[in-house]
């Protein structure tokens, strides 16, 4: 007994230390990027190099804001991660509660159909699709962005894997109580996928969030960028705006940030239990 | 309220070529108020019945109607059938408040007040009120099952489905709730079909029992019929607990023949006419020890089994294992040779090869209780 708790207690102490490990890997560059948001860009090449944050911050936006209307983006960017993220996640989970619940025909090859689209790189689909956005003259707006990429074939296949957990019991149950096969998927599949949905949610959002190529190719107009575009101006042929990089970078992942910290709380484990007795 | 007549039901599973049959020409009419017991061994397809008649499974032929309306091509939720499911099925998400009222959200107009105090009038009559703001994970089974039933009752169902209710309880449990289960019944007064394996359960809950085996009907009747004067040797196999003693014996002239020394003289040999083997059956609690040289079934004690308000006893009679149920004061040791009798009005007979009742219990029932009804209101 002895022997085992302080084997556990090593165990233990050695998983700390590489977990700090990592996570000081991890954050180091965040730091830096702070720091180098807030002084000159001057100081930027220093050595040694800036440990301390300075007072440079609001400079360096007002900087910012005057290459590029960062602010706007913002919008942009918002308006499309978010607006793509509410469709996504109601096309993947109706997809998948109907790939995961019901039969009907071709169902298999439909799904080995949806998941082989994963393997297609997205360079491979940009021209065509810039095309059919240019002739139905969709260029520059928000739909353009959002749309062609809302059935999102990863979310499909998580929806379903998750799905398949319902038991058939609990639908079967409320088709009894006279729920319609749309109150199935609203009021029973959905409360039930939560945790799933949660964490869909923040890999969709992040997708779109740093989405680059396809954005830059149908949104020309400069109103329209989104982040990673309006970035993307700070970078020229001689000179690249370190500190307006920076600032524009640390703004950006607030909204990553927040929307973890908001949806943590539902990946609770285990919602499902106590639906049905083993 | 309704009565179910169930015509001709066939339901058959999987694909052209490899087919399973699970419910054969199904034909059974449940009276208006009834309390059905469907029992029978596990695949014998009682769900199947059950999920029929509830709407959640499409019938291969045949039909099922409520109060003559045939509602055979209706879903589930259009049938106002309730049904409790083995694992109660309660919604994880959903108050236990949440959960019995959902039925009322969904299906009619009543404002959410009226449905909340519908719910507690409901949680009151299970014993339940208490619990009514807890997550269904929060419960124990006896309380799951309780939400579930309440669930199902709360918007008056015309017919009441019940799929081994009870089987994940523990057994004190499960004899409470199968009380309780029979006076809401009563109360209630809904149509029920209530599927079991457990024929003790069926036995004591059912107004009538329906025995299936391999999908097919074998029997409908009241406890007493259904062990008294079963149809088929299954039936008296099935019903009836410990089972049934079954031999195979020789008819020689009025004397039946069978395995290790086996000899009982017939008083009424018209039961056996024409035949020269039958199969013989009688159930534990008809046999008696009786003395050396007499008796029927010589047969050697191998087990010995106290249950306290009596012993059961295990034997072997040539190579026939048998079962008897004697007093608890008699205890004749393991190994030793003892001999069995048994009444001819308390023995079976069945057919050699069709397996159909020749001969049932024959004795009067209902005997000379009436000295001890006292009518005095
Ligand atoms: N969905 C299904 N698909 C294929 N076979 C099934 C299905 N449901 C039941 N069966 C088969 O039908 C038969 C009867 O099953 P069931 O009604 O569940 O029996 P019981 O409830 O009496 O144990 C069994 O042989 C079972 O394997
Ligand atoms: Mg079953």
């Amino acid at each position: 007994m002895r022997r085992e708790t302080r084997n556990d207690a090593l165990w233990k102490f050695g998983s700390y230390i590489f977990l700090l490990t990592i996570t000081a890997l991890v954050l180091i560059p965040i730091y830096w990027m702070l720091v180098a948001a807030t002084i000159p860009q001057s100081e930027f090449f220093s050595w040694p190099p800036r440990l301390l944050p300075g007072l440079h911050y609001l400079q360096n936006f007002q900087a910012l804001q005057e290459s590029v209307d960062f602010i706007r983006s913002i919008g942009n960017s918002l308006i499309i991660a978010v607006s793509y993220t509410a469709l996504s996640l109601v096309l993947c989970s109706m997809a998948g509660f109907a790939f995961a619940k019901y039969e009907f025909r071709f169902k298999e090859p439909l799904f080995y159909a949806i998941l082989a689209t994963l393997v297609l790189p997205i360079q491979l689909l940009i021209i065509p699709l810039f095309l059919l956005i240019t002739q139905i003259g969709w260029t520059n707006s928000y739909l353009a962005v959002i749309l062609p990429w809302a059935a999102n074939p990863l979310g499909i296949f998580l929806m379903r894997q998750n799905m398949k957990a319902i038991p058939d019991a609990l639908l079967e149950s409320a088709r009894m109580d006279g729920a319609t096969e749309f109150q199935l998927y609203y009021k029973i599949a959905l409360p039930t996928m939560i945790p799933s949905l949660s964490a869909l949610a923040i890999i969709l959002f992040l997708n779109q969030w740093q989405a680059f190529l396809y954005p830059l190719i149908v949104l020309q107009e400069e109103k329209m960028f989104t982040i990673p575009i309006a970035l993307a101006q700070l970078v020229g042929q001689q000179r690249v705006n370190f500190d307006q990089v920076m600032v524009a970078t640390s703004l950006a992942i607030i909204p990553i940030f927040l929307m973890f910290i908001f949806l943590q709380q539902y990946f609770i484990k285990g919602i499902l239990s106590g639906s049905v007795k083993q | 309220m309704a009565t179910i007549d169930i015509t001709k039901l066939r339901k058959e599973f999987g694909d052209e070529g490899e087919q399973i049959v699970a419910v054969e020409d199904l034909d059974l009419t449940i009276e208006d108020g009834e309390f059905m017991v469907f029992v029978g061994p596990s695949g014998c397809g009682k769900t199947t019945t059950l999920r029929c008649v509830a709407g959640l499974e499409d019938v291969s032929s045949g039909s099922i109607e409520f109060d003559g309306v045939d509602v055979t091509d209706q879903r589930a939720r259009e049938r106002n059938v309730a049904m409790v499911f083995q694992n109660y099925a309660l919604y994880p998400h959903m108050t236990v408040r949440k959960n019995i009222g959902f039925p009322l959200r969904l299906s009619t107009k009543q404002s959410s007040d009226e449905i909340d105090e519908r719910v507690e009038e409901i949680a009151t009559l299970l014993g339940i009120e208490s619990l009514l703001d807890d997550k269904p994970k929060e419960l124990s089974g006896g309380q799951q099952q309780r939400v579930a039933l309440g669930r199902a009752i709360i918007r008056d169902p015309e017919v009441f489905l019940m799929d081994e209710p009870l089987s994940n309880l523990d057994a004190k449990l499960r004899s409470v709730m199968r009380t309780e289960l029979q006076e809401l019944q009563q109360e209630l007064d809904v149509t029920t079909a209530y599927v079991t394996h457990d024929q003790v359960e069926a036995m004591a809950m059912g107004d009538r029992i329906a025995i299936l085996n391999e999908g097919r009907l074998q029997q409908v009747g009241d406890a007493n019929e259904v062990y008294r004067s079963p149809t088929n040797e299954f039936v008296a196999g099935f019903i009836g607990s410990p089972s049934i003693n079954l031999v195979t014996a020789e008819v020689d002239g009025d004397t039946l023949v069978g395995p290790g020394n086996f000899e009982y003289v017939l008083d009424d040999v018209s039961w056996v006419d024409g035949r020269s083997r039958v199969r013989v059956g009688v159930r534990p609690e008809d046999m008696h020890l009786v003395e050396d040289g007499a008796g029927s079934m010589p047969s050697e004690v191998t087990v010995v089994e106290h249950m306290g308000n009596e012993n059961f006893l295990y034997a072997r009679m040539g190579e026939v294992d048998l079962t008897a149920r004697v007093p608890s004061k008699m205890r004749p040791p393991e190994g030793s040779r003892v001999r069995f009798d048994f009444d001819e009005e308390d023995l079976y007979l069945f057919d050699v090869d069709t397996q159909e009742s020749v001969k049932t219990k024959t004795g009067e029932t209902d005997v000379g209780y009436e000295q001890y009804v006292h009518n005095s209101v």
